[in-house]
């Protein structure tokens, strides 16, 4: 019966989300047991996103610029192209997988049952035809 | 930034830029870069003198030359081609450069050198007008950097006077 419910929910095209972002499709409020949310419950959420952007862009900047002060230093090209790898390589290990430092402020999904007691409200059109269409496919 | 697979993409944009950057940042230190060589080449013997069944003029010889490339080596260089050219002056052309010798030195360590060789490439002429021709022997250099542009330079060095007949008949 939860489950049934949860299927015409997401057909309906009923949205929780306060924020109305590209995120909250359909399938957004299905409980985490579901296969389609077990891929995104390791996200980073949008202050560990901002973090991870930070971070890439100054390690990036960074081992740049250390790579070119070491090679030129010691006058060696290899060397800058080795630091340099080396600090690509590092950045790509910190930013790119979803770590859990990166998901301290988790956003907070609305409750399926809280939802259905909010249904979305009407938007209402101007001819009286295509409302009465639409309201007939939405109560069902 | 969404998904892990957006933030490798924009790590490594962001990756190649910055790569281009230090790369970019390496040949322009390249041009602050002021070379101070010493060449020196004597002409030994004019080993051949002849005209060629074609009609050109031909000449090989010896040459004794000792150079100094370590100059021109920065932490950004691959290697670096110098090649002796001799100049001269015709009638029909206002210069002429002829290639004798080439070499490649890719090691800063190995660019201090004397050698004692045969011409590579004999002196041909457009022509007859090589007898008792004075002629100037210029130093080229091409820089290889590993990253920008070629830089280019030369150096003109002594002059020497080819035989008024040729000495052997071809």
């Amino acid at each position: 019966m939860a489950g049934r419910s949860e299927f015409s929910a997401s057909a309906r095209g009923v949205s929780n989300c306060s924020t109305q972002s590209y995120l909250c499709r359909g399938d957004s409020h299905v409980f985490p047991s579901s296969p389609v949310l077990k891929a995104r419950i390791n996200e980073m959420d949008w202050q560990g996103q901002k973090h991870a952007e930070m971070l890439m862009q100054i390690f990036l900047v960074f081992s740049a610029v250390a790579a070119f002060g070491a090679g030129y230093l010691m006058h060696d090209f290899r060397l800058m192209m080795l630091i340099y790898a080396g600090g690509v390589v590092l950045t790509a290990l910190v930013t790119v997988p979803n770590w859990p430092y990166f998901n301290r402020h988790p956003l907070k999904w609305l409750d399926p049952s809280e939802a259905e007691k909010h249904p979305k409200p009407q938007v209402s059109n101007i001819t009286s035809s295509s409302s009465s269409k639409k309201k007939a496919s939405k109560n069902k | 930034m969404h998904s892990a697979v957006q933030r490798a993409n924009t790590a490594a944009t962001i990756a190649a830029i910055l790569l281009a950057t230090i790369c970019a940042a390496a040949s322009f230190l390249d041009a602050f870069n002021s070379p101070s060589l010493q060449a020196h080449v004597q002409v030994v013997k004019i080993n051949r003198f002849r005209r060629q069944l074609d009609g050109n003029d031909e000449v090989k010889m010896t040459l004794k030359m000792s150079m100094d490339l370590t100059s021109l080596f920065t932490w950004n260089t691959k290697q670096v081609f110098v090649f002796l050219a001799a100049e001269y002056e015709t009638d029909t052309n206002s210069l002429n450069q002829v290639s004798l010798w080439d070499h490649i030195v890719q090691e800063k360590e190995r660019a201090s050198f004397q050698v004692k060789v045969p011409t590579k490439y004999p002196l041909i002429d457009q022509g007859t007008n090589l007898r008792g021709k004075k002629v100037g022997l210029v130093l080229h250099w091409h820089i290889m950097p590993i990253s920008g542009r070629m830089i280019q330079g030369k150096m003109p060095l002594s002059n020497f006077s080819l035989p008024d007949s040729y000495t052997t008949r071809s």
